[in-house]
């Protein structure tokens, strides 16, 4: 079974069997990871009636998984600091992306389509503040921004995406770049191997921050 | 206290919050006070953010006037004698890393408490965190971080200052959204600060400061 984020859910399902049952959280929880731990908790304890194994479509998540018990069930996480690592086939793409360009913004399909990006947050802050000052808050909001990475993850209608993350570079003064995106980790979680760069935690063990070990992921040639 | 500021900044009116901090210092107010009231501003702008009224953007704009108030007020505490600073503070966010609302409010922070601080920004390679403890002489260290991948980056700081055999002299703490105790752990740091006035009460240790 599966319990997966709304935004990286998309990316699994080409992937996934029609006997895999799978559960999605919303994805504004990532802003509240103790919030999204709990959440992440009360659906494990329901899976154990359905399944044995839970793949989770998470990462790290600025530790929203670490303390997560793995009550009657083992527990398959990517070893990657968030859904970019996912989107992007490893963790080692991922920082080789940072090295790159630390300030970037990312946008994938998903992420456009739930609609929590500054971009669309600066809709909600022109109807309260009016133009000017929605447009120095948002400004303000991406200030150490200079990219926006555009994930290309092979999914249908790109074009329409491409041109909504394009725009919304220009607007905010940020370079437009597309990034191959890889399902290269999804396919690995589906269909293993769960090699190292997973977390297994058997039945009722808890999820460390030591199991993550991501430093392993800067040394790795991309 | 002026009601009229801790509103002005709490409700984002930034052209009003400036002036009446100007008007402010013009009537002579005690520069102190005027920061004090930032603060309190701040209080207010955090309890929306966590009931959900407010988000990121009111917090950065917010930051934002307190940058500009306190760039307003410093020069007038400057004039008066009640400079003491009680120590150095050096902060960034470490390499990788971009992320900076929490890192100025811990500085903003610092600063009214009395601190001489020095901000090296964001996306801070460990080496110049080394230069710049040769330079400055801090008697602390805050390395600031937002995403995961900055506990490495924090790590491969720590071992760098430590290389330079520049540890041994200063505390170093570290802060950001998920740091916790095991984060702490694994950079090597003397202690993490779980939000803003944790950093300072740190700071206030270290130094002596009661």
């Amino acid at each position: 079974m599966v319990i997966a984020c709304a935004t990286v859910i998309e990316e699994m399902l080409p992937f996934l069997p029609d006997d895999v049952p799978y559960e999605t959280l919303e994805f504004g929880l990532h802003l509240r990871p103790n919030d999204l731990r709990e959440s992440l908790q009360r659906k494990i304890e329901q899976a154990r009636q359905r399944a044995d194994v839970l793949l989770l479509g998470y990462g790290l998540c600025s530790m929203a998984v670490v303390g997560l018990k793995a009550t009657g069930v083992t527990l398959v996480i990517p070893r990657t600091d968030d859904c970019i690592g996912i989107f992007l086939g490893s963790c080692a793409a991922y920082r080789a992306q940072i090295k790159q360009e630390p300030g970037t913004y990312y946008l994938t399909k998903g992420w456009i389509e739930v609609g929590d990006s500054p971009f669309e947050e600066h809709q909600r802050l022109v109807k309260k503040y009016g133009e000017a000052k929605a447009e120095r808050m948002t400004r303000l909001v991406l200030k150490n921004y200079k990219r926006l990475g555009f994930i290309n993850t092979g999914q249908s209608q790109i074009e329409r995406y491409r041109d909504y993350a394009n725009k919304a570079a220009e607007r905010f003064g940020l370079y437009f770049e597309e990034i191959q995106g890889s399902s290269a980790l999804i396919r690995k979680m589906v269909f293993g191997p769960w090699n190292e760069e997973f977390v297994v935690v058997p039945p009722g063990h808890t999820v460390r921050f030591e199991d993550f070990a991501l430093s392993v992921c800067d040394q790795e040639q991309v | 206290m002026s009601k009229e500021l801790v509103n002005a900044i709490a409700d984002m009116e930034e052209k009003q919050a400036l002036d009446l901090a100007s008007e402010l210092l013009a009537k002579k107010t005690d520069p102190m006070l005027i920061l004090d009231d930032c603060r309190s501003a701040m209080e207010i702008v955090g309890q929306r953010y966590e009931a959900g009224t407010y988000f990121l953007p009111e917090l950065l704009l917010a930051g934002e006037m307190l940058t500009e108030i306190t760039a307003i007020v410093k020069p007038e505490m400057a004039k008066g004698q009640q400079i003491q600073r009680h120590g150095k503070v050096l902060i960034g966010t470490v390499k990788g890393d971009i992320h900076d609302i929490g890192k100025n409010i811990v500085t903003f922070m610092l600063d009214a408490s009395g601190f001489e601080v020095k901000d090296l920004g964001v996306d801070v390679p460990a080496e110049k965190f080394v230069e710049a403890i040769r330079e400055f002489q801090p008697q602390v260290v805050g390395l600031s971080g937002f995403l995961t991948l900055a506990f490495d980056a924090m790590k491969d700081t720590i071992g760098a200052i430590q290389a330079a055999g520049l540890r041994d002299g200063i505390k170093i703490m570290v802060g950001g959204g998920p740091v916790s105790e095991e984060v702490r752990n694994y950079t090597g740091a003397d202690a993490y600060g779980k939000d803003a006035m944790a950093g300072v009460t740190l700071a206030r240790q270290w130094v002596g400061v009661k």
